[in-house]
């Protein structure tokens, strides 16, 4: 009873606002996309940065706990990145000149090089690191045996012993120095070291607690100072962080605020110091009651979801049946109308590791683009001359995608004949449903958005042998690129290689990625250097941004 | 009279029973359970590491044995920890049902306050305009579901007041005045809802009251207007009204579960809603146990204020 009341509420309280927002300003949605006002980049501020203040945040998302072993959840990895440094980060908005720059910084680690074969990686610890003056660690010195602990205890079990596994063995020459041995070569290794939620935990808390669920104590730039769930987590300043003079703010506050509306009135009335919208007439609408505050106009360099075909049974196996489907869904509509023109019609790999813009609906191949007559035609030479029945199971992670799953199924009818029986599942039936991959028909699949690094986002999810090849890809070729790829260090031709996975993978249609939103970032006036990047958003996985946040109040 | 309370309340231990079953019985027949929910998304537990992990929970035990377990846990008041927090299912208890309570309690006495003054003023003013006024208040309460009245309520307080109850709950105890802002508005958007259908069952049964012999006598023996209502004829008009106000309970704990969400406040709703998404069954189990206990109780309390309001009812 609760949660269809929820999901109603969402659904009305979304829609209500939108068309609120069309009727107030007099002109269709589709039309915003031409004239948005937002910047999509805003640079670091040139003003000499204030201490002090506290920033917060109301928040959806609450962690269900907060061991980084046993979940990758928004919720923790919202706030693990301030109170836990990772040997390597990406860049802060300060450091770059626009949102697709991820090149790599030091974070814990002062320098790391690898062997010819890129098996061995040195890395060279920052010296004179404390963790945090807290019982018990009490600010002792951070050395290589702290890494080398972590590592291991991340390869021993939990949801990231898969990347952690590739380690063969560690060695410490001494206290300041890391020597990591992997199974095979891997070029983007310092990558995934630098993915927000490999952050370094410490031994004592492990070993007296027996486990992480209770306290989260780091070298990161906040001290967690209270974690009560459902209410708020607030991290303080801490005083002996290694960066000096930072961070900014003197506390933190994230106050947990699961409704919608909720979060927007916050906003509105001060109680919040950013948000994240997904559609310019939410923009609008709050720009309208607070004109003064600051946005960005987000744009993404990938989607998470798409329709996953369950492509290792027939008709499948098919590609021409993949293909047809493809063509038969009208992506840009679903951007005109769900997403009010401002949204991707969807890719997986980033673009910005392959080319420089956005990718068009031309760029992606010819089964990308909707051509209905041509599907009826590819999916008569299939066999299916009369369509069929099928389903569709998915979980609604936003209410826009509700309506996107309405639109395919609607698409699939109209010009395939293929009749699409929707099952809308709760989050756990549909993982649980989902990752086992032992469904038929047709899902909306996922890809988690923590990662940042190419390896993840092509071998780690591609690659018939992953246990994260969610899409059930089993493409010898791509097997042998995303393979080839990790041993390839020059960015060139890293560069060339992952076009050829991308290329591949929309010629078979081996993932069938659905538009998604590009969103906004919505900061009060007064807020300086909130700007996210790429595909690190300052409010979620991205959150280490926050530790460059200051307030000019 | 203790004779029927004791009765009751052996009567209450099959109803428990039969909850206990229903509860356990439908936590296990939703697909997925906590392990999936929680580490399923990252694609990285191989099934062997799942399967050890939920040995460790004692989720691979036939389900006679678990329900068995936790049948001894809840009578020996030990019911366990949560499976996703660790968290001993007591201390989330203990945070949760004071918010709950106090959230309850304060819709419970604004609807009562609302309510009857409305319901005995249409009453007496019958077919005035007070009288229409207070009844399209009531259709109002009945109609408007309260997931909408507190979107709208939260929304133009920020847009007209740039004011939206303080989020992040702060105790009575630690801070009175910032609690109470917390709650008034929740508990006036519960209380406006529970409201209604007290408002319209006062103003039918004060109407009918007023009508009988014995209020004639007292209007004809010259008595003040307020004294024959108030005195003579509201708590003989309140019997029905406690009725509906004891049988609203229920709508008022489910009520809190939407009321809590839009205004982020940590109580019981909110507990059980992400127990039983993230298949937590101990939490959802003890929590549904604790509801229906509740009730249980609530429902006796109310057939005993009848005798109290009545007297010609005995339960001896």
């Amino acid at each position: 009873m609760s949660a269809s009341r929820r999901d109603f509420l969402k659904r009305t309280g979304w829609g209500a606002m939108g068309l609120t927002a069309a009727a107030v300003a007099g002109r269709t949605p589709a039309t915003w996309a031409a004239t948005a006002p937002y910047p999509e980049w805003i640079p670091a501020s040139t003003k000499p940065p204030k201490r002090g203040g506290v920033l917060t945040r109301a928040s959806q998302w609450d962690p269900p706990l907060i061991d980084p072993r046993l979940t990758q959840s928004v919720g923790l990895f919202q706030f693990a990145g301030l109170v836990s440094s990772r040997l390597i980060r990406y860049s802060f908005p300060e450091e770059v000149s626009g949102p697709s720059d991820l090149s790599l910084k030091p974070d814990l680690a002062e320098s790391w090089q690898s062997s010819p074969d890129s098996r061995v990686w040195t890395f060279k610890l920052r010296q004179g690191v404390k963790w945090q003056n807290v019982p018990p660690l009490n600010g002792r010195e951070f050395v290589a045996a702290d890494v080398k602990y972590c590592f291991e205890q991340y390869a021993k079990e939990g949801v990231q012993s898969f990347n952690f596994r590739e380690i063969e063995s560690m060695e410490t020459p001494d206290k300041y120095t890391l020597r990591v041995h992997l199974n095979t070569p891997n070029v983007f290794f310092p990558q995934s070291v630098a993915e927000s939620v490999a952050v370094i935990f410490s031994r004592e808390v492990l070993e007296e607690d027996g486990d992480l669920k209770k306290r989260m104590i780091g070298t990161g730039p906040f001290i967690l100072k209270e974690h009560n769930r459902k209410v708020r987590i607030v991290l303080t300043r801490n005083p002996d962080y290694y960066d000096k003079g930072r961070p900014y703010v003197d506390e933190y506050v994230i106050l947990s605020t699961p409704d919608t509306a909720t979060r927007f009135a916050a906003f509105r009335a001060g109680q919040s110091d950013f948000v994240s919208l997904a559609t310019p007439s939410e923009a609008e609408l709050l720009r309208k009651t607070n004109p003064n505050v600051q946005v960005q106009a987000y744009h993404n360099t990938l989607t998470p979801f798409g329709v996953a075909l369950a492509q290792d049974r027939p008709p499948f196996n098919d590609v021409r049946v993949r293909r047809a489907i493809s063509m038969a869904i009208d992506r840009q509509k679903q951007v005109d109308t769900v997403y009010e023109g401002h949204g991707i019609i969807g890719w997986g790999v980033p673009y910005i590791y392959y080319q420089d813009k956005q990718p068009t609906a031309k760029d992606l191949g010819p089964w990308w683009q909707y051509r209905p007559a041509e599907a009826k035609k590819l999916l008569a030479e299939a066999g299916h001359p009369n369509g069929f029945t099928t389903t569709l199971f998915y979980y609604e992670y936003f209410p826009q995608m509700t309506s996107q799953v309405q639109l395919v199924q609607s698409d699939l009818k109209k010009n395939l004949n293929i009749d699409v029986k929707i099952t809308k599942l709760d989050y756990t039936t549909y993982y649980g449903r989902y990752v086992e991959g032992k469904w038929d028909g047709l899902s909306w699949g996922f890809q988690s958005g923590h990662a940042v690094g190419l390896d993840e986002r092509t071998y780690q999810y591609m690659h018939s042998k992953s246990t994260k090849n969610f899409f059930k890809v089993n493409d010898p070729q791509i097997d042998e690129l995303t393979t080839k790829l990790r041993q390839t260090p020059d960015r060139a031709e890293q560069a060339k290689i992952t076009k050829k996975i991308v290329d591949r993978e929309f010629d078979q249609v081996l993932r069938m990625w659905m538009p998604y939103d590009n969103g906004f970032l919505m900061v009060q006036p007064y807020m300086r250097n909130g700007s996210p990047l790429a595909i690190r958003r300052t409010d979620a996985y991205g959150s280490p941004t926050i530790a460059r946040v200051w307030l000019d109040k | 009279m203790y004779k029927y309370v004791i009765r009751r309340l052996l009567l209450a231990v099959p109803v428990l029973l039969l909850s206990s079953l229903i509860v356990f019985g439908l936590m296990r027949v939703m697909p997925g359970d906590a392990l999936t929910a929680l580490m399923a998304e990252s694609g990285n537990v191989g099934e062997r590491e799942l399967k050890k992990l939920r040995k460790d929970l004692g989720l691979d035990k036939p389900y006679y044995e678990q329900y068995l377990l936790w049948v001894w846990q809840m009578v020996s008041f030990n019911p366990g920890d949560s499976i996703f927090t660790n968290e001993p299912i007591p201390v989330s208890l203990k945070k949760a049902i004071p918010v709950t309570v106090e959230l309850a309690a304060l819709a419970m006495i604004l609807g009562l306050v609302i309510a009857i003054p409305i319901g005995v003023l249409s009453a007496t003013r019958q077919d005035t305009p007070p009288d229409y006024a207070g009844r399209v208040v009531a259709v109002s309460g009945l109609s408007l579901p309260d997931f909408w009245l507190g979107t709208l309520v939260i929304t133009f307080a920020a847009i007209w007041f740039r004011w939206i109850p303080p989020i992040g709950y702060v105790s009575f105890w630690e801070s009175p005045w910032r609690n109470l802002q917390q709650f008034l508005l929740p508990a006036a958007v519960l209380g406006f809802r529970l409201s209604a259908a007290t408002m319209r069952m006062t103003r039918s049964t004060v109407l009918e009251v007023l009508r009988e012999d014995y209020v004639r006598t007292a209007w004809a023996k010259g008595l003040g207007g307020r004294i024959v209502v108030y005195k003579h004829a509201l708590k003989n008009a309140l019997i029905p009204v406690v009725t509906i106000v004891g049988g609203q309970l229920g709508v008022l704990l489910a009520g809190t579960v939407v009321v809590e969400t839009i205004f982020a406040l940590p109580g019981m709703g909110r507990l059980t809603v992400e127990a039983i998404l993230y298949r937590d069954y101990p939490v959802v189990q003890t929590n549904v146990m604790l509801v229906a206990a509740t009730l249980v109780t609530l429902n006796l309390i109310v057939d005993l204020t009848y005798a109290w309001l009545d007297p010609r009812i005995r339960y001896s």
